[in-house]
């Protein structure tokens, strides 16, 4: 398994707000991907786009739940093609798999494709361990790996790194001149990678989608990279999760529309390629072998559980990473796992383990901007809501989120607001108790939990002098125009109230 | 092998249906629609298909013009051969292209593509075993660097797509996968009735395909749509990384 730092995304997330480097990249990157689109969504239209999304949806939800029938049809097709089918249960099945495929066919080269799940299972190490030089060929992927790095994006891997960064990177590693111009540097990457697509024996894939109908692995990609690794080389493996399964070769299309919109807001990316089987007996070249890899590694547990299944119905775009508050500031490697951002929030702790990410859920204010761009509409803040609820509900103290102080209060709480005198009482007592902290109209540093761990990174409003209901009681209710709270039509009188400069509307103690 | 690294199949399934509180396979209920089509329900289909694409022509040509011109071709068009063979001359010469190779489509017997090339001195491989008649050997090695070294690739296109501005190529006897892809210019010719106006019109021609050859819709199948491009360094785009920088579309009509 890769290094799993999930555990510490709070202090991580410290250290990025502070990085200067990586607020200046993450400033720069901006909104780039989300304005594009937008953009895009907006030359089909709304509606459209709308009625794309519910169809996707459809189809995913519907493949989940019959994806044992939907992946035998798949090995059924890829099998009648020429291929192989590989089931791995995790990890380690995964690369022992691939390595043996590589060891037995003396393979010394090997060419990738952007893959997440090969960065899941970390299976360029395991490569490496038994004697093959494995080279990212995507041009962000090809920089991390010689910056000895992981993605920090599901899309722009590299989005974390300013060019200046790329630049020196580039110089020292392989020794070209500085230079600012990011056209020389992707050249760079071309003629360093062009020798190896043809010297390599084998050339590892992701797929974004597998078609069970025709037994069909599909790629989309910008570089053309994809498409060397899966024609140059005499093998080609396809390694992917379980969940990336379509039934029909026409479901394709709506997918095709969704993904590169919502991933950089291209109508469709350079290429699309579809790897039906090795090459045919006549076809002028293509890899000889095909074997096609299929992991679960922890996805059948999000299948479970119904709560979690429709986190899988997830297309990898990163719309939800390029719209997240949070994501744009801390950027992806706070998160501590190959899936960054809200998305990377509900399924990393599942799949590395509930204790091991407990920060993540928390990771969000829940704004729900995620849901809303989302292709295939995954709701994503109710997920991480009921992992929320799972860790503080947990009978497992060391998994358990909520601390001592946060839920006595929580009891207490609950006993004050069932009783209208408590709650009177608990005011005065808790503007008594905040008034020698506010200054200006804020506590800036409050000296008991939980408001401390609040004010240890933020200011605290202070408290008005004045409650609404002490306002309500002294100044409206005595008014003419308005007698009752309870008498409903009269609180928004046409006379006007709103004109009425109250006196007490600039006091905040 | 590696049979003994993995998991069994029956196994991996039935842990599947355990996820989903199933305990014995079954195909879906209600059927998925799609799934459930015969070939004579296809034929139905294709035969709407092919009558909508009788109507309306030029009008399709056009859209997939401007459309093809947005995402990154330049495009021509050329009802008239020889205006198709002008443009291929005008892009060669500006080029000044030394080496060129082609695959061995029908669109080549209707265009007189190899006496341009010759006559401006270019070096012109064809890249199809049948053609160079020659054996194994040079039809492989030698044959992916003539690809390696070209200055231009020129291929047909299978479809192209009206929606996306896509040319779709189908690699097989006669198209090697790396015509459209090695050089570091792409130059495609398609032909009127080859477009189509959109992804599922694609995808129900592929299907028909593959039911009609028993379940074989061949290797491979790529969209090409406009050049090679990256934004992984801040997001600025470059074209031309690992495909081709610069790519040409002639529609013959």
């Amino acid at each position: 398994m890769p290094r799993v730092t999930t555990q510490n995304f709070f202090p991580a997330s410290v250290l990025a707000v502070q990085n200067a480097q990586l607020q200046e990249a993450l400033r720069r990157a901006g909104s780039g991907f989300d304005g594009a689109r937008r953009e895009a969504i907006e030359e089909v239209g709304q509606g459209s786009w709308d009625k794309w999304r519910e169809e996707a949806r459809q189809i995913k939800v519907h493949t989940l739940e019959h994806l044992d029938y939907y992946l035998e049809l798949l090995a059924e097709n890829v099998e009648r093609a020429g291929g192989h089918v590989h089931f791995a249960k995790d990890a380690a099945q995964a690369n022992a798999i691939v390595a043996e495929l590589a060891t037995s066919r003396r393979v010394k080269v090997a060419v990738k494709s952007k893959s997440m799940v090969s960065e899941e299972l970390n299976l360029n190490e395991v490569l490496e361990e038994n004697g093959v030089d494995v080279y990212e060929t995507d041009l962000g992927e090809y920089i991390i790996q010689l910056a000895g790095e992981t993605p920090s994006h599901l899309v722009a891997p590299a989005l974390h790194k300013t060019k200046e960064e790329v630049a020196q990177l580039l110089h020292q590693k392989l020794g070209v001149p500085l230079t600012d111009d990011i056209e020389a540097m992707a050249r760079v990457a071309r003629d360093v990678l062009r020798d190896k697509f043809f010297q390599a024996d084998l050339g590892i894939s992701g797929a974004n989608f597998l078609v069970a109908e025709t037994g069909t692995l599909v790629i989309i990609t910008n570089e053309g990279n994809g498409r060397l690794c899966t024609s140059a080389p005499p093998i080609h493996i396809g390694i992917t999760g379980m969940e990336k399964v379509i039934p029909s070769l026409q479901d394709l299309a709506v997918f095709l529309r969704l993904l590169p919109r919502s991933a950089t807001g291209q109508p469709l990316t350079s290429y699309v390629s579809m790897v039906s089987g090795p090459r045919r007996d006549g076809d002028e070249d293509g890899p000889e072998e095909f074997h096609l890899v299929l992991v679960d590694n922890g996805r059948s547990r999000l299948l479970a559980d119904p709560d979690l299944r429709e986190s899988l119905n997830c297309i990898r775009c990163g719309a939800c990473l390029n719209i997240c508050p949070v994501y744009q500031k801390v950027g992806g490697h706070a998160y501590g796992w190959v899936y960054p951002g809200p998305i990377g929030a509900v399924i990393s702790p599942t799949l590395v383990g509930l204790k091991q990410a407990k920060d993540l859920p928390f990771a969000s204010s829940l704004c729900g901007a995620c849901r809303e761009v989302c292709p295939v509409k995954i709701n994503i803040p109710r997920m991480l809501l009921h992992q929320r609820h799972l860790l503080s509900e947990s009978p497992d103290p060391a998994e358990r989120s909520v601390t001592l102080s946060e839920s006595l209060l929580a009891r207490l709480f609950t006993i004050v607001m069932s009783k209208p005198t408590l709650l009177a009482a608990a005011r005065k007592l808790v503007r008594l108790l905040a008034r020698p902290w506010a200054r200006n109209g804020t506590v800036r540093r409050a000296p008991l939990p939980p408001a401390s761990r609040w004010t240890h990174q933020r200011d605290l409003p202070a408290l008005p002098t004045r409650s609404f209901r002490d306002l309500w009681k002294q100044d409206l209710a005595s008014s003419d125009r308005v007698t009752d709270g309870r008498d409903s039509d009269s609180g928004v009188s046409p006379t006007g109230s709103s004109e009425d400069p109250s006196p007490n509307r600039s006091e905040d103690g | 092998m590696v049979e003994h690294l993995e998991t069994p199949r029956e196994e991996f399934l039935a842990s599947v249906r355990q996820a989903l509180g199933r305990s014995a396979a079954s195909p879906p209920v209600p059927p998925y629609p799609r799934l459930e089509e015969s070939l004579a329900d296809l034929e139905t289909l294709e035969r709407d298909l092919l009558a909508r694409l009788e109507t309306g022509r030029d009008a399709r040509l056009e859209a997939l013009a401007q459309t093809a011109a947005r995402r990154g071709w330049n495009v021509k068009r050329a009802p008239d051969p020889e205006e198709a063979l002008g443009y291929l001359d005008s892009v060669v010469t500006q080029l000044g292209v030394k080496r060129a190779v082609r695959s061995a489509e029908a669109v080549f017997q209707q265009l007189a593509v190899d006496s341009i090339l010759q006559r401006l001195g270019i070096e012109t491989t064809i890249i199809a075993r049948d053609e160079t008649g020659s054996d194994e050997n040079r039809s492989g090695a030698a044959l992916r660097q003539e690809m390696i070294d070209a200055d231009i690739g020129i291929t047909g296109a299978d479809y192209a797509v009206t929606e996306t501005g896509s040319v779709v190529v189908l690699p097989r006897a006669g198209l090697s996968r790396l015509v459209s892809l090695a050089p570091p210019v792409h130059l495609a010719l398609v032909r009127p009735q080859d477009v189509v106006d959109t992804l599922d019109d694609v995808f129900l021609l592929r299907r028909l395909d593959y039911y009609r050859n028993g379940g074989d819709m061949g290797s491979y199948l790529n969209f090409i749509t406009g050049p090679s491009r990256t934004a992984d360094i801040e997001q600025t785009l470059v074209v031309g990384v690992h495909g081709p920088k610069e790519v040409h579309m002639i529609i013959l009509g």
